[in-house]
């Protein structure tokens, strides 16, 4: 009985989401590097010289509100997004239906929180299968970024930087208020702002919550931006 | 008219006591806490346990398709007879013949616990067995494969809609089912339980070691767990093999530099070797490692002052403790290799 029921309220909701599927606001995010659409493995300059190519970039984006400009908000339930450049449709994240109040900010977190952190098994985008989660210590990876530089005098010339934490002073999630530049909301990931601010040839593989996550979780809020 | 309100009414009655079962059979409450015991840590309204899904956590337990050639399964490092850990290992090994560098861990009540592993590196008893099934020297896999396997056999897939009512696999459903088995793994029937309960009787020894434990082993092994479950150094010298730091590891604190997990003591005469690295053999060496220390500012308050047991104490010590053997855990039929 409550199944049936339950399998009325999904038509119904499928039904709704059919007729306002043109009309929802979504974040588009894409993955920049110096203005230009980021490849994998392709090699790019950065502004530190070093010549680098990227074989992954996930980014978990988080607990989205949408502010209008009559200063009302509307939050996202379960609000948690795995952004997996491997992955265009991960890209594009579908918030709610379009109504005629102009979105004055975009805010969100750059990464997962401690509760999501502590409270065991989770489905969705934080599956253990999406390969974000710290097996010897519990806890989210809110930013994964892997490549390859010369200038890396490591195994493979390999950097890694996994940056989470959910534990104080090690709390390695960041919010961030964006202000859309046009109606579409549009948003740009750029990871030269990034690789600008980090000496590669020394740190190229930070693999657990620390000060130096923390550092580099300050420097990844740069690269978000709206044009 | 008034007739048919009457029948109106009883059928209402009818359906009303009916709707009760209903209730009652979905929220089948299967576990049990042990009269006398604190509420357990374990959250079961995000994982409410039925014997499907602890039939579907046993075979997964037994199974070594959580590893990438499919060799080990968690038992091969948690044997029931021992209390879930591997028995006569020193440290634990997996894959390849690989060996890691702790000895591993028994699995018993963890409902109870609040954090997993000697340095408590894991927060929840869901995510636990992600440590295993994707450590290098253990099983070597990664969860989303194991996903995909599971979701190749038609076995599992009747299992997870039996359990879950989906057969869409994810890695959440599989860690909920492992909850479903391991939380079930309750000991709380041994002598010392009976005794507790007023159905026996210690003897004169047990009675003689249990004082004894009272004054030198309680305040981290605390009744009716057996532990604490905190973090503490117990004054065992560093193996510079390893140079474990243990839960400084994790916390990156000074003060928690080789400081482990307390272990409960529960079935600890079939739980061989013990210590984080399985340096000691017998319980008759553990308890004279503790009666060794004593007058070092580096130790906790509870090992400050010298035990200062005679040899008889010892042996009166370490009878109690095997008041702790729980056989109807050891071998309880519920647990074991799921034949069929």
């Amino acid at each position: 009985m409550i199944k049936k029921k339950l399998i009325y309220i999904v038509l119904l909701l499928f039904c709704c989401k059919g007729t306002t599927q043109n009309k929802v606001d979504t974040l588009y995010f894409t993955i920049h590097f110096n203005r230009q659409l980021l490849e994998l493995h392709k090699q790019y300059i950065t502004s530190k010289k070093d010549t680098i190519a990227l074989d992954t970039f996930k980014c978990y984006i988080s607990s989205i509100q949408i502010q209008y400009d009559d200063n009302s908000l509307f939050s996202e339930k379960e609000s948690y997004h795995l952004l997996d450049l491997e992955n265009p449709n991960s890209l594009q994240i579908p918030i709610t239906p379009t109504n005629n109040k102009i979105i004055s900010k975009v805010i969100f977190n750059i990464g997962v929180d401690s509760i999501a952190s502590t409270s065991g098994a989770m489905d969705g985008d934080l599956d253990a299968t999406k390969g974000m989660y710290w097996a010897w210590q519990s806890g989210y990876v809110n930013l994964k970024i892997q490549g390859k530089s010369s200038s890396c005098k490591t195994r493979k010339n390999e950097f890694q930087f996994h940056i989470g934490g959910y534990l104080k002073p090690n709390y390695a999630i960041r919010r961030i208020e964006l202000v859309p530049k046009n109606k579409n909301l549009d948003l740009i990931i750029d990871l030269a702002e990034f690789f600008s601010k980090i000496e590669l040839s020394e740190t190229n593989s930070i693999m657990i919550p620390s000060k130096k996550a923390m550092e580099l979780a300050d420097i990844s809020i740069k690269m978000f931006k709206t044009e | 008219m008034r007739f048919n309100l009457r029948n109106i009414l009883f059928i209402g009655l009818v359906v009303f006591i009916s709707l009760a079962f209903v209730k009652k059979l979905s929220n089948d409450v299967y576990f049990e806490v042990p009269k006398g015991w604190p509420e357990p840590h374990y959250n079961f309204k995000n994982n409410p346990l039925t014997e499907e899904g602890f039939q579907l956590g046993r075979r997964l337990f037994y199974d070594p398709i959580l590893s990438r050639d499919s060799t080990i399964s968690c038992e091969n490092c948690h044997i029931q007879a021992s209390g879930y850990t591997h028995i006569d290992h020193e440290l634990s090994h997996g894959i390849d013949g690989k060996i890691g560098t702790r000895n591993s861990m028994t699995l018993i009540n963890l409902a109870w616990s609040k954090s997993f592993m000697w340095d408590g590196g894991v927060n929840h008893l869901d995510v636990q067995p992600i440590a295993p099934i994707t450590s290098s020297v253990e099983m070597d896999e990664t969860m989303d494969n194991v996903v995909k396997k599971l979701q190749r056999s038609e076995k599992y897939r009747n299992l997870f809609f039996k359990a879950f009512g989906t057969s869409e696999i994810t890695g959440q459903l599989v860690l909920k089912a492992f909850s479903q088995f391991v939380l079930k793994i309750v000991s709380s029937n041994s002598k010392y339980d009976k005794v507790m309960r007023n159905e026996a009787t210690f003897t004169q020894q047990e009675q003689k070691g249990y004082e004894l434990y009272k004054t030198n082993c309680a305040s981290c092994h605390i009744e009716p767990l057996f532990t604490s479950e905190k973090f503490e150094n117990n004054g065992l010298p560093i193996d510079t093999t390893f140079n474990d730091i243990g839960r400084m590891k994790i916390t990156n604190k000074k003060e928690d530099y080789l400081r482990f997990k307390v272990p409960t003591l529960r079935n600890s005469h079939f739980s061989f070797p013990f210590m984080h690295d399985g340096r000691f053999k017998t319980l008759t060496e553990v308890v004279k490692h503790y009666n060794s220390l004593g007058n070092d500012k580096n130790l906790p308050k509870q090992l400050s002052k010298p035990m200062n047991m005679s040899d008889n104490d010892r042996v009166d010590l370490v009878v109690f403790l095997n008041t702790l053997t729980d056989m109807d855990f050891l071998s309880d039929k519920r647990f074991k290799y799921p034949i069929k």
